[in-house]
C-alpha cells in the first residue's frame, strides 16, 4: 500500500515547495512589495543606511585611550583605566541620528562601525591594516586620515607594550610553536589556537538590574561609603582597595557626564529642528540623559536607555569577547514594563519600537577584529549580545512573562541578526511558551537558540554554584551560560584542533600542512599498530600533548591578563568584586567560581575518521593503514574507491552506536585530562564544542582526513555531525550527542547543535505541534543547546549566486545569525552542505 | 519466532499517524497501483536499486569483479548493467558496492530486531504521543511477523499504527487490527472494474473488511484515506462516493483525500521498472482544494 507515505524524498516537487515566512519577506522585497513594513517606518529608515555597507574603523576610542594611558605611566591599573574612560567620556564625538529613539555610541560615525582596542594589538597596525578592506572574512573601511591616527598617533606607543606580545614572550618554544605560525605570529596555526589576544575577556554578563536599581549615583555612594570604612592604617586597604574604590567613582562620574554630553546635544539639535514631533522626542531625550544612567530607572523608557548607556560604556571600557551579553532582559525590565503598562502609558507597540531602536544600535556596532585570526573566528561580523528569555526564577519556578512574548513576537516581526535571541528551556517551561519560540524559529531566521535548563542548572551547581544562583543564569556568548554575581572567570582560553592530533598519529608527528617539522609526538609507525586500541592510545597521547600546551597557554594568560587589563565598569556590576574590592580581571576573587573552557574543534571529523579507521583497517580489512594514509596524503587523487569506503562508514549523527561509542571515548579522554590538571591552574577548564565560525580556518590546516573530507574543507562544527553526513533523521542527531556525552563528568560545558530543516517539513500547525514535541525531547535528554535553520537549500545556493538579491538574508550559523552575504565562500558551501532534514 | 522482510525504516516521521514516529516499511504488496510512490516495495524479496549518479564508474568495477556473469559493462556510461535486479548474485555484489550506489531494498529482521529499533525513538514517542507506525507494501501480506511484532510493542507500551489497503483475508489480520491502537486504511476507488485496472486487484474484499473493521472495533480511532490521482479518481462523482461509503458504513472514521505527488518516479529506473504513468502529471492545487470541499 503506502500510496504517499514516502521514503528516500530526495527531489521534492516544485508543488510542494514551501518558503519560510523569511524566505517570503525576501521575495516581497525583490518584487518590490514593502507592506511587511507598515508600523516600523522609524526602524526600516535607520536600517537601510546600514544594511550592506561595509563597517569603518571609528579610532576615537583608541585615540583617546591611549592618550590617556601616556599620561598616567606608572599608576595601579585599575585608575589608569578609569582615567581613561573618565578622558574618553570628555572628549569622544557625541553623534545623534535623525530617527533613532536611544542615544549613545561608541563613536561618531554613522552606520556601522567598529572601535579600537590598541592595548590588545595596538602593535600590528600598520601591518593588519594593509588587508583590511580586502580580506574574505568581515572586511573593515578606514580613511587615510583614520589609518594615519592608527599607525602615527595610536600604534608607536604601543609597540612592546601589548598584551599580545607579552603573551608571544611568555610561552615557551614548544607551546609557542603549535600557537603561531613559524614566520608570522599575526597568523594562527590554527593548532593550539589562543584567543586571548584578540579580547580582553571572555563572553560576559554584567548585573544590569543594579544600574537600574541604584543609579551610578547609587554604585559611587556604594564605593564612597566603602572607602569611608578602609583602615586608615592598613597598608593593602590603602594601596589595593582604595585605588580600587577610587577608579569605580572616577568611572561613575565619567559615564554620567558622558550622558549629560548625549543630554546636551539632543536639546542643541532640537532647537534646530524644523520638525516637530522629533523636537518633541530629542527633549524628551535630553531629559531622559540626565535621569539615566545616574539615577534610578522611574520607566521602561528609563530602563531602556540606563540599560543601553552602560552597555556602550561597557563596550568602551573593554573587548568584552562576543561583546556584552544583555543577561535575563525579560526579567530586570519587566517590572518597569509592566508598570508602564498598567499605568496606560506604554503600549505594547511602543515598547517593541523601542527595543528595536536598541536593536538597530546593536546592529551598528560591529566587533572589530583587526587579527585575520579574530575576522576568521568571528565571520559576517558576529557579535553575541545575546538576550536570554523564559528560564525560571532564583526560586526554580517559571520566569516566563509578558515581555519574554514581546520578544518573541518582535523577532517574528522584524527580521534582525541582532540580537542574539536565547530561550531558556526548562521540563516545565509553559506550552505557550515552547509554541511561540517554535513559531519564531520557522520563521527561518535562525531565532531563538536553545539553551536547556536541565542540563545547565545541575552543572552549575556541581561546579559549586547555589540553587538560587544556578536557576538565574544568563545565556552568555555563543552558547555559554553566566551567573552574574557569581562567575569571576574572564580570561580568553584555546581552541585545540583534535583533527591534527590526528594527522599526528597518521603522520608520526607530523601534520601535511607543517611538513617536516614534528609538531606533535612521535606515536610511531601507525602501519606497526596491532589493534585499533594502539591507534586510539596514539591518538590519546597525541590530544594529551595539544592540551597540555594549551593549558600551559592558559597559565600564562591567566598571568598576564591581570598585569594588563581592568575593568572598573564590570567590577562595579558584580558583587564579589565590590565585596572584596577586587578588579574583575584579577584571578582569585574569593567566593567566585572561575569556570573557562578549552575548545574541542573538530569533534565530527574526528569521531568519523576514527570510526572509519577502526571498520575499515582493523575489522572489515578492506583497506590497509597505508592506503589510509595514501589516500589522504594524495587527497583522495587515484584512490576514489578507498574514498567511498570511507564516506560510507559508519559516521557520529545517526544514532549508531559504533561511531557514538568512538565519540563518548573521544569526549571522555577529554574530560579526564582537565579533571586531573585543572585544578593546578586554580580554575575549572571544562571541555567545550562551541566553534564560533573558526571550523572553517581550522580545517584549512588540516589536510584530507579518513572520513573521506577533502583537504583544507572545514572541520564538523561544535558537536554538530559532520556536514552532509545525517543521514537518519533529526531524532538520530539528538541520540548521537546524548549517547556520545559524559554525564558522570562535571568538567564539561556547552555543546553546540545545528540542525537544518526545509521550511516544508515544519509547515503549518502540525508542523509547529512536531517541532514543539521535538524541543521537549531534546530538553528531556539534557542537551546544552540546539538552534535550527529552516531555510530551503536552494534559496542558499541562489543567494550564493546572487547576492543582490538576498542581502537581507540572515541564516544561523554557530551560536548566531548572519547576514548569508556577508560570509566567505567557503562558510557559505559550508552552509549549504548541512544536511537538510526533510522528514519532520 | 518469525522473521519479516523490512524495506526501510524511517526515524522522526511525522506525516503517518498522531506525533512522531518511526516506520517500519515491510516489503511486499498484493496491490500493484500505477502512481505507488514506493515501487521498491512490491517484491517481496531482496532487490537491488542501483543509482548510477552515486557510482565512481570505471575505478571500481566492484559489482562486476563479484558477479561477472549477471553484470555487464556499459562503456560509455561508464556504469554497470544489471541483468536481473533480484538475482541473488547481484544481489551479493551490490551489498558490497563500496560508493552505496547499490543499495538491497529487503533486510530480513527478527521480532527483536525490530522493536530494537523501534524503541530507539521512545524518548520522542511519550512527548508527542507517537510510536511506530507499519507500512509498505502492504504491511498485512507478513502477518505472522506484523502480529508478532505488535504484541512485543503493546506489552512495552509503545503505540502501534498501521497503513495498509486491507487487502488481506480477514480471518488471518483480524487479531492485528484487534492489536492496533491506530488505523489508516486506503480507499482507493469505489468501482471494482476501475480499481482492477488501476491496482491489480478488485476492491471488494477492501469495502468488506472496512465495514468488519467498524462492526467489530467500533471505537478503534481509524482514518480512511484516498489518493487523488489524475485520470484514476480525480472526479467529483467518484469522490463523493467514496466520502459518502465511509460516511455511512465507518461514521467515526476521519476521512482524508491525499495529493498525488511524484517523489517515488526516480526510484522506478532504480530498480529497473518502468514508470506507466505520464512523467509530467500534476494535479492542481485548487482542484485538489476543492475536492477537499467536496468531501467535507
Amino acid at each position: 500500500m503506502s500510496t504517499q507515505t514516502m521514503q528516500n524524498c530526495e527531489t521534492p516537487d516544485a508543488c510542494c515547495h514551501v518558503m519560510s515566512p523569511h524566505e517570503q519577506k525576501l521575495a516581497d522585497d525583490m518584487a518590490g512589495r514593502k507592506g511587511y513594513r507598515a508600523g516600523r517606518e522609524r526602524i526600516y529608515s535607520i536600517l537601510d543606511g546600514v544594511s550592506g555597507v561595509t563597517p569603518k574603523i571609528d579610532v576615537e576610542r583608541g585615540k583617546y585611550f591611549t592618550e590617556s594611558m601616556k599620561d598616567t605611566e606608572g599608576e595601579m591599573l585599575c585608575l589608569r583605566w578609569a582615567k581613561a574612560l573618565a578622558h574618553i567620556a570628555e572628549n569622544i564625538d557625541i553623534y545623534i541620528d535623525e530617527h533613532n529613539l536611544l542615544v549613545g555610541r561608541a563613536g561618531a560615525k554613522p552606520g556601522r562601525y567598529g572601535i579600537l582596542f590598541p592595548e590588545l594589538d595596538g602593535n600590528i597596525y600598520e601591518a593588519a591594516l594593509k588587508g583590511l578592506k580586502e580580506r574574505t572574512e568581515s572586511p573593515f573601511d578606514y580613511s587615510e586620515e583614520d589609518a594615519r591616527v592608527m599607525v602615527e598617533e595610536i600604534a608607536p606607543y604601543w609597540q612592546g607594550k601589548t598584551f599580545f606580545e607579552d603573551l608571544t614572550k611568555a610561552l615557551p618554544k614548544e607551546t609557542y610553536d603549535l600557537t603561531y605560525d613559524q614566520d608570522d605570529p599575526m597568523i594562527s596555526t590554527y593548532i593550539v589556537n589562543e584567543t586571548a589576544s584578540f579580547r580582553s575577556s571572555i563572553q560576559w554578563v554584567h548585573d544590569y538590574e543594579k544600574i537600574l536599581k541604584v543609579g551610578f549615583k547609587g554604585v559611587k555612594e556604594e564605593a564612597q561609603a566603602m572607602l569611608d570604612k578602609l583602615d586608615p592604617l592598613s597598608p593593602t586597604d590603602n594601596t589595593e582597595k582604595r585605588p580600587f574604590l577610587e577608579a569605580i567613582i572616577i568611572m561613575a562620574d565619567a559615564i554620567v557626564l558622558w550622558a549629560h554630553r548625549y543630554g546636551d546635544k539632543a536639546r542643541e539639535m532640537a532647537a534646530t529642528t524644523t520638525d516637530a514631533s522629533r523636537k518633541e522626542e530629542l527633549l524628551a531625550i535630553a531629559d531622559r540623559c540626565y535621569r539615566v544612567p545616574e539615577f534610578p530607572a522611574t520607566n521602561f523608557r528609563d530602563a531602556v536607555q540606563s540599560q543601553w548607556f552602560t552597555q556602550m560604556f561597557s563596550r568602551i571600557e573593554q573587548k568584552t569577547g562576543t561583546i556584552i551579553s544583555n543577561g535575563r532582559m525579560d526579567q530586570y525590565f519587566y517590572p518597569y514594563f509592566k508598570a508602564d503598562k498598567d499605568a496606560g502609558i506604554l503600549t505594547d507597540e511602543q515598547a517593541m519600537e523601542l527595543l528595536e531602536c536598541m536593536w538597530v544600535g546593536m546592529a551598528e556596532f560591529v566587533d572589530l577584529y583587526i587579527s585575520p585570526t579574530g575576522g576568521a573566528f568571528n565571520e559576517g561580523y558576529a557579535h553575541w549580545e545575546a538576550v536570554t528569555i523564559g528560564g525560571q526564577t532564583p526560586e526554580g519556578l517559571d520566569a516566563t512573562n509578558e515581555l519574554s512574548y514581546l520578544f518573541l513576537r518582535s523577532k517574528q516581526e522584524f527580521p534582525l541578526n541582532y540580537p542574539d535571541l536565547a530561550a531558556r528551556i526548562h521540563s516545565t517551561s509553559p506550552e505557550r511558551f515552547v509554541t511561540e519560540v517554535a513559531k519564531t524559529i520557522k520563521e527561518g531566521t535562525g531565532f531563538p537558540k536553545l539553551i536547556n535548563d536541565e542540563e545547565v542548572v545541575p552543572l552549575l551547581l556541581s561546579k559549586g554554584a547555589q540553587f538560587e544562583e544556578a536557576y538565574d543564569y544568563a545565556v552568555s556568548g555563543c552558547a555559554e551560560c553566566r551567573m552574574p554575581n557569581r562567575d569571576t572567570y574572564t580570561s580568553s582560553c584555546a581552541y585545540v584542533n583534535f583533527a591534527s592530533a590526528l594527522e599526528m598519529v597518521l603522520y608520526n608527528g607530523k601534520t601535511l600542512h607543517t611538513g617536516d617539522h614534528v609538531l606533535g609526538l612521535e606515536t610511531g609507525d601507525p602501519n606497526a599498530f596491532a589493534s585499533f586500541d594502539d591507534f586510539m592510545a596514539a591518538y590519546n597521547k597525541q590530544t594529551d600533548n595539544l592540551l597540555k600546551h594549551a593549558f600551559i597557554q592558559q597559565y600564562h594568560i591567566i598571568r598576564l591578563r591581570a598585569e594588563h587589563f581592568a575593568t572598573p565598569l564590570g567590577s562595579s556590576m558584580h558583587k564579589l568584586c565590590m565585596a572584596n574590592q577586587i578588579d574583575l580581571h584579577q584571578p582569585n576573587i574569593p567566593g567566585g567560581i572561575d569556570l573557562g573552557y578549552f575548545e574541542l574543534m573538530g569533534y565530527g571529523t574526528v569521531v568519523d575518521s576514527l570510526a572509519a579507521i577502526k571498520k575499515l583497517v582493523f575489522e572489515d580489512k578492506v583497506l590497509t593503514m597505508q592506503e589510509v594514509i595514501d589516500a589522504c596524503k594524495d587527497n583522495f587523487e587515484g584512490h576514489a574507491v578507498a574514498r567511498q569506503y570511507m564516506l560510507n562508514a559508519p559516521k557520529y549523527g545517526n544514532n549508531d552506536e559504533y561511531a557514538d561509542e568512538i565519540g563518548k571515548a573521544v569526549d571522555k579522554h577529554a574530560v579526564e585530562f582537565t579533571r586531573a590538571y585543572s585544578d593546578e591552574l586554580g580554575v575549572q577548564l571544562d571541555l567545550r564544542l562551541v566553534p564560533f565560525t573558526s571550523h572553517v580556518p581550522f580545517g584549512k590546516v588540516v589536510g584530507a582526513t579518513p572520513n573521506g573530507r577533502y583537504d583544507s574543507m572545514p572541520l564538523s562544527d561544535g558537536s554538530s555531525p559532520t556536514q552532509g553526513m545525517d543521514v537518519n533523521g533529526p531524532t538520530a542527531i539528538l541520540l548521537s550527542n546524548f549517547k556520545s556525552k559524559n554525564y558522570e563528568y562535571r568538567n564539561r560545558a556547552a555543546r553546540l547543535l545545528n540542525i537544518k530543516f526545509s521550511p516544508n517539513c515544519v509547515a503549518g500547525d502540525a508542523g509547529t505541534k512536531k517541532l514543539v514535541n521535538f524541543i521537549r525531547t531534546w530538553c528531556d535528554l539534557k542537551l546544552w543547546h540546539v538552534q535550527f535553520n529552516v531555510v530551503n537549500r536552494e534559496t542558499l545556493i541562489e543567494a550564493k549566486k546572487h547576492p543582490e538579491n538576498y542581502r537581507g538574508l540572515i541564516v544561523r550559523v554557530a551560536g548566531y545569525s548572519a547576514y548569508f552575504c556577508e560570509l566567505s565562500p567557503d562558510l557559505q558551501d559550508d552552509l549549504i552542505a548541512r544536511t537538510t532534514q526533510e522528514t519532520i | 519466532m518469525p522473521t519479516g522482510t523490512v524495506f526501510n525504516i524511517q526515524h522522526y516521521s511525522v506525516h503517518d499517524g498522531p506525533g512522531i514516529r518511526t516506520i517500519i516499511f515491510l516489503k511486499g504488496c498484493p496491490l500493484s497501483c500505477r502512481w505507488c510512490s514506493n515501487p521498491e516495495s512490491h517484491f517481496p524479496g531482496p532487490e537491488v536499486a542501483f543509482n548510477p549518479d552515486k557510482c565512481i564508474g570505471g575505478e571500481c568495477k566492484m559489482c562486476l569483479k563479484m558477479a561477472p556473469t549477471h553484470v555487464s559493462w556499459d562503456a560509455d556510461a561508464d556504469r554497470p548493467i544489471l541483468a536481473d535486479h533480484r538475482d541473488a548474485a547481484v544481489v551479493r555484489a551490490g551489498s558490497l558496492c563500496p560508493a552505496k550506489a547499490m543499495s538491497i531494498y529487503g533486510q530480513t529482521m527478527s521480532v527483536e530486531d525490530a522493536v530494537r529499533e523501534v524503541e530507539k525513538d521512545e524518548s520522542f514517542y511519550s512527548r508527542s504521543g507517537g510510536g511506530v507506525t507499519f507500512s509498505g507494501g502492504e504491511p498485512l501480506m507478513q502477518a505472522d511477523f506484523l502480529r508478532a511484532v505488535i504484541k512485543e510493542c503493546k506489552h512495552r507500551s509503545i503505540h502501534t499504527a498501521i497503513e495498509t489497503t486491507a487487502f488481506a483475508p480477514w480471518e488471518e489480520v483480524r487479531e492485528i487490527f484487534a492489536d492496533l491502537d491506530y488505523l489508516m486504511v486506503d480507499c482507493k476507488h469505489i468501482d471494482p472494474a476501475k480499481h482492477k485496472a488501476w491496482t491489480g486487484v478488485d476492491n471488494s474484499l477492501v469495502l468488506e473488511n472496512l465495514k468488519h473493521i467498524h462492526a467489530e472495533f467500533p471505537d478503534k480511532p481509524i482514518r480512511v484515506r484516498t489518493p487523488v490521482i489524475p485520470g484514476f479518481n480525480d472526479d467529483a462523482v467518484t469522490l463523493s462516493a467514496i466520502a459518502h461509503f465511509v460516511k455511512t458504513e465507518l461514521p467515526n472514521a476521519e476521512y482524508e483525500l491525499l495529493k498525488y505527488h511524484r517523489f517515488g518516479l526516480n526510484k522506478y529506473s532504480f530498480i529497473g521498472k518502468d514508470y506507466t504513468l505520464e512523467r509530467d502529471l500534476e494535479l492542481d492545487a485548487d482542484r485538489f482544494a476543492a475536492f477537499e470541499a467536496l468531501v467535507k
